[in-house]
């Protein structure tokens, strides 16, 4: 198998699936006092949240683990509004966040809350001066995605952190950094983030652990109640073997960082220069160049449509994404794309591959050979397209 | 949810891809907005009336390709009222079954076939072109499928009121604010009512 749709979960890394196997048999126990049992794993939870605070520059009391990247989003989200709505029940956020932050957003709105939506440029940059007037006085939060989870755009955090900043009053910033952390550098203190959301699948650790950033100062509700096994955040029992996994891969891309981000950007960059040498008609979505998120390359096929380009490639063992409505869940044209100003065409015909430090060039070119060949076999089935195109 | 191996080897290695020199019918339906659009043409003998010729082209997904294909091979040998009768579900059972989401491919490729026929007929004065009623808004709508279960709206009695006034036309679908096919369903009635010169508006109620 080709995998190259590493954005929807990656292929865990050896040594972090050997790190989980100890906590997993003899090491089975939950952080606790008093009794070794517990206060080993809860000496072990330490080092793990050191190991994340440290690749963020934050301090490990900082760091939450969760069940997942999604439940991180929603703790921080509705935890701090549901703790701060006496300063204020405005919220901001853009039409092209992840589904996480979006459908928090709309319940706030049901639930009396009012948000603005602002929107985005064409390569996904969120629209600085609307994020400006939509400043109020009651405004008290405001959410992003860091690296978009469609086009791989990489916001200015520290841009929208003086914005924020120039209010006269505390507008928290809450990011989803799913898709960009371990991919790019994320350093809390000088981006000015409060909140922050991570996932360990995403970066070859375990599925079905995540983590929350929570900076020292900013107060956050409880959202889940229950016994507490870690912490008040995520309450009930919490994988020990999930979040010693994480942490070794957080590790070893910590250790080789430059190496690892460099290798899938040349990988990314390769393919998108091969696509464009060797097919006609497809357009990048999305910025070039260091503003875009390393592993992520997304390009529209004109004339055909996703899904068949997708099962196609199945067919030869290449997992890749689409934009189109046929492979979606709702049949809709996919909600970023169309909010970026293309068309439903160009939403139909979009393919996003996202790549990892486990693909290789000689993936790339196979992957490549059989894309040029089925996008040429789609072209001559649709009534779009003619030669003369 | 995946698709049966039927579909797949007709989406693979479809038949009867491609569009023919001079067709005594054609029709193309479906548009590229919705991400689905199927042309046919076809090449019928005039003392027989039996479909000699028979191509089609497809944008769309693998089951739009497939239900192309698998409609043509059934379509082509066939008297243009033999296939007029292919139903979708009878397209659909063809393939092996489709994913009830999918299930919308069938009737578009039914659709553009009849409607090919259609165009024949008209060319050759074996039919006159339908006048426009509120019945055939009715028969239109028995085309939106519901991609939950499959089936369409009319047949599942998800279709509570349908009116047509002075250009208008009202149509109310019972359908929960929460369901995923929603914004779906509206948009594919809108579709299919477009292609009426007497509706200048469709209004749709949920």
């Amino acid at each position: 198998m080709i995998y190259l749709t590493n954005c929807r979960t990656s292929q865990p890394a050896p040594e972090a699936i050997e790190a989980m196997l100890p906590y997993l048999k003899e090491k089975f126990y939950f952080p606790g006092n008093f009794i070794k049992s517990g206060t080993e794993a809860k000496q072990d939870l330490e080092k793990f949240q050191n190991v994340i605070s440290t690749s963020i520059n934050a301090n490990s009391t900082e760091i939450h683990f969760t069940n997942s990247g999604t439940s991180a989003n929603n703790i921080a989200i509705k935890g701090y509004i549901s703790a701060n709505a006496t300063r204020g029940t405005h919220i901001i956020v853009s039409v092209i966040d992840y589904p996480d932050l979006l459908a928090n957003a709309a319940f706030f709105e049901n639930s009396g809350f009012s948000v603005t939506y602002i929107s985005a440029d064409r390569d996904g940059f969120i629209n600085l001066e609307e994020l400006k007037d939509a400043i109020q006085t009651d405004t008290i939060f405001f959410m992003t995605t860091l690296g978009n989870h469609t086009t791989g755009t990489i916001q200015p955090l520290k841009k929208i952190r003086e914005i924020l900043d120039s209010a006269d009053h505390k507008i928290a910033m809450h990011v989803d950094a799913c898709e960009a952390y371990g991919r790019i550098p994320i350093d809390v203190n000088e981006l000015g983030i409060d909140l922050m959301s991570i996932s360990a699948h995403k970066i070859h650790g375990p599925q079905g652990v995540g983590a929350l950033y929570q900076r020292k100062g900013i107060k956050i509700g409880q959202v889940n109640h229950g016994v507490s096994r870690i912490d008040n955040h995520e309450t009930g029992g919490i994988s020990m073997a999930s979040i010693a996994g994480f942490s070794k891969a957080v590790e070893l891309i910590s250790a080789n960082f430059d190496e690892y981000s460099q290798k899938i950007r040349d990988l990314s960059n390769y393919l998108l220069e091969q696509i464009e040498a060797k097919i006609s008609h497809t357009m990048l979505n999305g910025p070039r160049g260091e503003k875009r998120a390393p592993h992520n390359i997304n390009i529209s096929f004109d004339f055909i449509e996703g899904e068949a380009i997708t099962v196609m490639l199945d067919f030869y063992d290449i997992a890749v994404a689409t934009g189109s409505a046929c492979a979606s869940q709702g049949l809709k044209a996919n909600y970023i794309m169309m909010a970026l100003g293309r068309t439903h065409e160009q939403s139909h015909g979009s393919i996003k591959f996202t790549l990892s430090r486990y693909n290789t060039f000689e993936e790339i070119d196979i992957t490549v050979e059989k894309l040029a060949e089925i996008v040429q076999e789609l072209r001559r089935r649709s009534p779009l397209y003619n030669e003369e195109n | 949810m995946q698709y049966s191996q039927k579909v797949l080897d007709h989406f693979m290695k479809p038949h009867n891809v491609g569009k023919l020199k001079n067709p005594d019918g054609q029709a193309t339906e479906g548009s590229p907005a919705c991400g689905d659009q199927v042309s046919i043409d076809i090449i019928v003998n005039e003392k027989t009336h039996i479909i000699e010729e028979i191509k089609f082209q497809s944008y769309g997904c693998a089951s739009n390709i497939a239900t192309g294909s698998i409609i043509t091979e059934m379509a082509k040998g066939k008297t243009i009222e033999e296939a007029k009768n292919i139903g979708w579900k009878e397209a659909a059972e063809e393939l092996d079954g489709l994913p009830p989401v999918k299930m919308h491919c069938s009737v578009l490729a039914v659709d553009t076939l009849r409607n090919a026929i259609k165009d024949y007929e008209l060319k050759h004065g074996l039919a006159e072109a339908d006048k426009f009623s509120k019945e055939m808004i009715v028969e239109e709508l028995k085309k939106v499928i519901y991609p939950q279960v499959g089936e369409d709206i009319v047949s599942l009695k998800m279709v509570k009121y349908v009116g047509f006034e002075n250009g208008v036309a009202i149509i109310d679908v019972d359908i929960p604010s929460f369901d995923t096919y929603r914004d779906n369903v509206a948009e594919e009635i809108e579709e299919h009512l477009e292609k009426f010169p007497e509706i200048k508006e469709v209004k749709i109620t949920m």
